[in-house]
């Protein structure tokens, strides 16, 4: 059997109880040194972890590295094949340009307020979505269907919505007699900021959901009765055990949605071209490489929007705590 | 499934083996043994740029004789075929010709995909398509990146039955690249009751602010169509973005004229800042809802209009002059038949190109595909008539009409256009800011490497 | 069996261990359906929905669906219809349905999304349940590089990748097939999946594999055995996550193919047809958006049930 062919072997069962029940630290276990154990540990969590990192190495490592060697060099646009190699150049230029800055502050605005609302929401959503009531397999399903639409076609249906005379947001504006109907939302700055946030939040808060529902699906029922015997109120208990505990799945909605948020294309692309201060960073990155094909530059303008997202990422893994932060300080 | 997973590793160092040839100096001088694995990815994919040719003087030449006894398949590639001619037309090709089998294929969904696509093929030397249907405004970055065969001759020979402004658009130091296969043209669709017929731009302005339902709806978004708009305006305002040299001229009276004139007719009402969000289809949804006087959009609403409530309550004029000082003008729009440099059949596709450009088949392309013919006959043939009543109209614009500017670097030129006049339009930047930031911005993308 | 054996132990660790493992550390006995009725459970839950609750129920359904509907309302309606923004369709027509469901393309492009979310997210759950479980349990070296590197496999942004990833998939022979959509979706959807699944695998309290041991069992039998049965939730969720970011992406698969033969539905809905370069057929891409939403709310339905396994019914109280 397989499972016989992937296991490290006979091993003292008794041996390793005693000493993880003893020595609770793991120097303590990794000085009593189990070695035979340790190292057939360490052999089958190279197995386990191979079939993914080497999938990874073969299919992102060459794109990936090919995108960086393009950002050492410029290609000319004017005679073909022509291309010189300028080292940081692509990189400095950009640093020094406005539009990156703007597209920098625009997409951290975005990000910011469509992650914010999206954990809050999420987070509320997945308490909704976890309480006992009839119908609560329709509520999953109906909270569920906006991530499942098409990240296109929803842009236009928001686009449409939001469109003057015509779209529904608009039209049930004027009707009720309330300001806005008669607004071009996505002409006007602010405004369109704001619709792209909406939509954005709309698709994805399902996500941050049902990640968080999952995670309040481990949080045991003694937990509450043990808070309810100390007599804490539901508020009390909702700050001081179930946010608490939710944490590894709050923090992993956050990674994941700050990342997506950070590199926000489709929505701004389709509802506004980047007009009104709604222009991200991959869009600038996809304008000098697709549409000017600025070749050297747009792969710098992709590497500088790529560090950007990484250290993000790595600030919040570090700083936000969750599992994932547990798993990265174990280096053993 | 063509596809076992032990195939691929062969594959890769199949693949890798072959690759020979194609470097720059500058990418042998840096790339490091470590580096080996890359450089065979960057030479795979064709160094990021064209085949070794330098310019456009040396490159190769389609010859119009050897369409003569072409044989074998052809493969046209291009954007998606909404009105069917790209199909249709390959298909009475092939039945005309029994010895040539010439097939469509749809490489991208969008005008931005469809020229991702053939980039991609084209720095890869795909031999895939023969033929690609090439926007007016691609054809003197295509040009430049050696990518297309010198239609020169070809040209030259056809010239007689194709519009002279239409030529413009395949043009580019002194030597044709395409053949133009249809154009386009922008026309005002205009509520005949409410609103007098345009005749200059000044007065559709004061028309339109006159009363609610008299308002004029164009492309206004951040992006091309802006491009388009403004440059009629300011074409027919006598203005222009690069002389015949490709000297830059935008910082000039007229583009400020023509800029304070779009930003006033917004304030004034002459058009909704709706349009600021608007695209071709966004306007003729505005327009269908019979709350506004003028449109500005291409021939292909003039069906649209007729299948709605506004039946019988619009008309089409071509686009007017500024203010009756200047000569009217447009933009031209449309689609141009290029050959790739790597296409194995290239007698073929001169012996397509012949036939698509024919005045006999270009009645088809109104009549059947109710596009805009680049023959002027096909104009004033009856059938076309009875199909297309605004034929004259038609015409006018695009004898009038003139490209968009002729330069390689045409992406970055109509980014800064339309990046600058959005701005104004919007509030945001003032015109004579605006006005020298577009100057410069153009010059920077003319200097580009 | 093993998880029973463990709990003996737990109450009295719990206390001194991180706060987030305090919570989980009482999985195992909880989740015997047996000691806690669900049942009536249950009914206290409902018993206490507030009204204040109820109305947030009905504000969550709105704002999901108002936009939905929007979606619904434009694939009824053809033509001029389309332009004139009736909040309820006067002549509301199924034709954009039929001329979808007419067109063998699209049927075409649902099969080869099926196939490739189904296979991308079987795939995808094992390769990272593996990973997932060396990463959040086993003893290895530079863990923090590891998860860095598989976390910059999906941050590197998708344009600046497809363009070479188009050029060594033809020339590999990968281009506009399926297995060529599959391997990249695969590889850009494991880092979500192992994120997730590491995430998981640690809120199961190290007790219960511990006992397994004591029973004899190799990691790995603990880990097929103890873990994976008791991360369904986790492996559920994973699995919708994965899923519908597989099914809704969009650049790889429209820069990967060329022919119906391989094209997925996001794919094959922007080639739908309008009447000019300049429009898009909103009725039939509305349609068509709705059409496809069918399996994912199928999906949604049979893995929601593994998301609320026994115990945990009822189990938040306010």
């Amino acid at each position: 059997m397989t499972l016989k062919t992937l296991s490290p072997g006979p091993r003292p069962a008794g041996d390793v109880r005693s000493k993880r029940r003893t020595s609770l630290g793991r120097s303590g276990l990794k000085a009593s040194g189990t070695n035979v154990r340790d190292r057939a540990e360490r052999r089958l969590a190279v197995r386990m972890t191979a079939p993914s990192l080497i999938l990874m190495a073969l299919v992102a490592a060459v794109p990936i590295g090919y995108a960086l060697w393009l950002s050492l060099n410029q290609y000319s646009v004017r005679t073909a094949g022509l291309s010189r190699f300028v080292g940081l150049d692509n990189y400095s230029s950009a640093l020094a340009s406005h539009e990156w800055w703007a597209a920098f502050g625009q997409t951290f605005l975005f990000a910011g307020l469509s992650v914010s609302l999206e954990l809050v929401l999420g987070t509320a959503m997945a308490l909704l979505l976890n309480l006992a009531f009839k119908g609560r397999a329709l509520l999953r399903t109906v909270v569920l269907l906006p991530y499942a639409i098409v990240t296109v076609v929803s842009a236009i249906t928001w686009e449409t919505m939001f469109q003057p005379n015509l779209g529904l947001v608009t039209n049930v504006l004027s009707a009720l007699g309330l300001p806005g109907g008669d607004v071009a939302w996505l002409g006007e700055q602010g405004y369109a900021m704001a619709v792209i946030v909406l939509a954005d939040v709309w698709k994805t808060t399902p996500f941050a959901a049902l990640l968080i529902l999952a995670g309040l699906q481990v949080i045991s029922a003694e937990t509450y009765e043990a808070a309810e015997l100390d007599g804490a109120g539901k508020w009390q208990t909702f700050v001081h055990i179930t946010l608490p505990l939710l944490r590894p799945a709050i923090v992993l909605a956050a990674i994941f949605r700050t990342m997506d948020a950070l590199r926000v294309f489709d929505l701004p692309f389709v509802l506004t071209r980047g007009a009104n201060g709604t222009e991200s960073m991959s869009m600038l990155a996809y304008s000098q490489l697709r549409e000017n094909r600025l070749i050297g530059e747009g792969s710098a303008l992709s590497i500088l929007t790529f560090l950007t997202v990484m250290a993000v990422s790595i600030v919040y893994i570090r700083f936000a705590g969750g599992n994932i932060r547990e798993v990265a300080k174990e280096d053993q | 499934m063509d596809f076992t997973p032990s195939s691929i590793p062969m594959r890769v160092a199949a693949a890798t083996k072959t690759i020979t040839g194609c470097s720059t100096p500058h990418s042998r001088r840096h790339i490091t043994m470590a580096a080996a694995a890359l450089t065979a990815v960057l030479l795979l994919s064709g160094c990021g740029g064209g085949p070794a040719s330098q310019g456009t003087e040396n490159a190769a030449a389609a010859d119009p004789a050897s369409a003569a006894n072409a044989s074998g398949n052809l493969n046209i590639c291009g954007g998606k075929d909404a009105s069917g001619i790209y199909r249709g037309t390959a298909a009475a090709f092939t039945k005309e010709n029994p010895g040539i089998t010439a097939k469509f294929t749809e490489i991208g969904a969008t005008t931005d995909e469809a020229r991702t696509q053939a980039v991609q093929r084209l720095e890869g030397k795909s031999t895939e398509c023969d033929i690609f249907l090439l926007d007016v405004i691609w054809t003197s970055e295509f040009a430049s990146q050696g990518w297309l065969l010198d239609q020169t001759k070809l040209v030259e020979a056809n010239k007689d039955r194709l519009i002279p402004s239409t030529l413009e658009t395949t043009k580019f130091e002194d030597k044709y690249w395409g053949s133009p296969f249809f154009t386009n043209a922008g026309l005002i669709y205009y509520s005949k009751n409410r609103v007098s017929r345009p005749e200059t731009w000044t007065q559709l302005y004061a028309d339109a602010a006159k009363a609610p339902g008299n308002g004029y709806v164009y492309q206004g978004k951040q992006y091309e169509g802006l491009t388009v708009n403004f440059l009629e305006l300011l074409y027919s305002a006598g203005g222009e973005v690069l002389d015949e040299k490709g000297e830059v001229k935008v910082d000039s009276p007229e583009t400020r004229k023509v800029l304070d004139f779009m930003a006033e007719g917004l304030e004034k009402g002459s058009a909704d800042r709706a349009v600021l969000t608007y695209n071709e289809d966004a306007t003729r949804l505005a327009y269908e809802s019979g709350d506004y006087g003028y449109e500005r959009n291409w021939p292909h609403v003039y069906r649209l209009l007729n299948a709605t409530k506004l039946a019988g309550t619009f008309d089409v004029a071509p686009l007017p002059s500024f203010d009756g000082s200047s000569k009217a003008s447009g933009v031209l729009g449309g689609w141009n038949l290029g050959i790739s440099v790597h296409s194995t059949n290239p007698g073929a596709a001169v012996s397509f190109i012949n036939f698509a450009t024919t005045p006999e088949w270009q009645k088809h392309v109104a009549i059947d595909f109710s596009q805009a013919p680049v023959n002027e006959a096909a104009y004033s043939d009856p059938v076309v008539l009875a199909k297309m009543p605004f034929a004259k109209e038609l015409l006018a614009s695009v004898k009038g009409a003139k490209p968009r500017p002729v330069s390689p670097v045409y992406p970055q030129i109509s980014q800064a256009i339309h990046k600058n006049v959005y701005a104004v339009l919007s509030g945001t930047v003032g015109t004579d800011e605006a006005v020298k930031k577009m100057a410069e911005e153009i010059k920077t993308a003319k200097a580009s490497f | 069996m093993s998880t029973v054996t463990a709990t003996g132990t737990t109450a009295a660790r719990a206390d001194r261990s991180h706060p987030t493992r305090r919570g989980v550390a009482s999985l195992g006995p909880g989740r015997r359906p047996g000691k806690f009725g669900p049942g009536k459970r249950r009914l206290r839950g409902e018993a206490r929905l507030h009204p204040l609750v109820w109305v947030f129920v009905v504000a969550v359904m709105s704002f999901s669906l108002v936009p939905f509907y929007w979606l619904i309302n434009t694939s009824l309606k053809t033509g001029s219809s389309l332009g004139e923004g009736e909040l309820f369709p006067s002549q509301p027509t199924l034709d954009n349905y039929v001329s979808v469901f007419g067109s063998s393309e699209f049927l075409l492009a649902m099969r080869n999304s099926v196939i490739i979310a189904v296979v991308t997210t079987c795939v995808a759950l094992i390769f990272a349940s593996f990973a997932a479980y060396a990463l959040a349990r086993l003893k290895m070296r530079r863990k923090g590089l590891i998860l860095t590197l598989i976390l910059s496999v999906t941050t590197f942004p998708a344009i600046a990748i497809a363009a070479p990833m188009f050029s060594i998939w033809r020339e590999i022979g990968l281009y506009d097939t399926l297995p060529g959509l599959i391997i990249p979706k695969l590889t850009f959807a494991l880092p979500l999946a192992i994120y997730t699944l590491t995430s998981f695998f640690r809120e199961i309290p190290r007790e219960l594999e511990e006992s397994a041991y004591i029973d004899g069992a190799s990691p790995f039998q603990a880990f097929r055995k103890v873990i994976l049965p008791l991360a369904v939730p986790g492996l559920a969720t994973t699995a919708i996550l994965v899923f519908i970011s597989v099914w809704n992406e969009f650049l790889l698969a429209v820069t990967l193919t060329t022919s119906p033969a391989a094209r997925p539905v996001p794919v094959a809905i922007a080639f739908f047809n309008g009447t000019s370069e300049f429009d898009q057929p909103l009725g039939t891409i509305s349609a068509a958006s709705v059409i496809i939403t069918v399996p994912l709310v199928v999906l949604v339905l049979v893995c929601q049930k593994r998301i609320v396994s026994g115990m945990t019914a009822g189990a938040v109280k306010g």
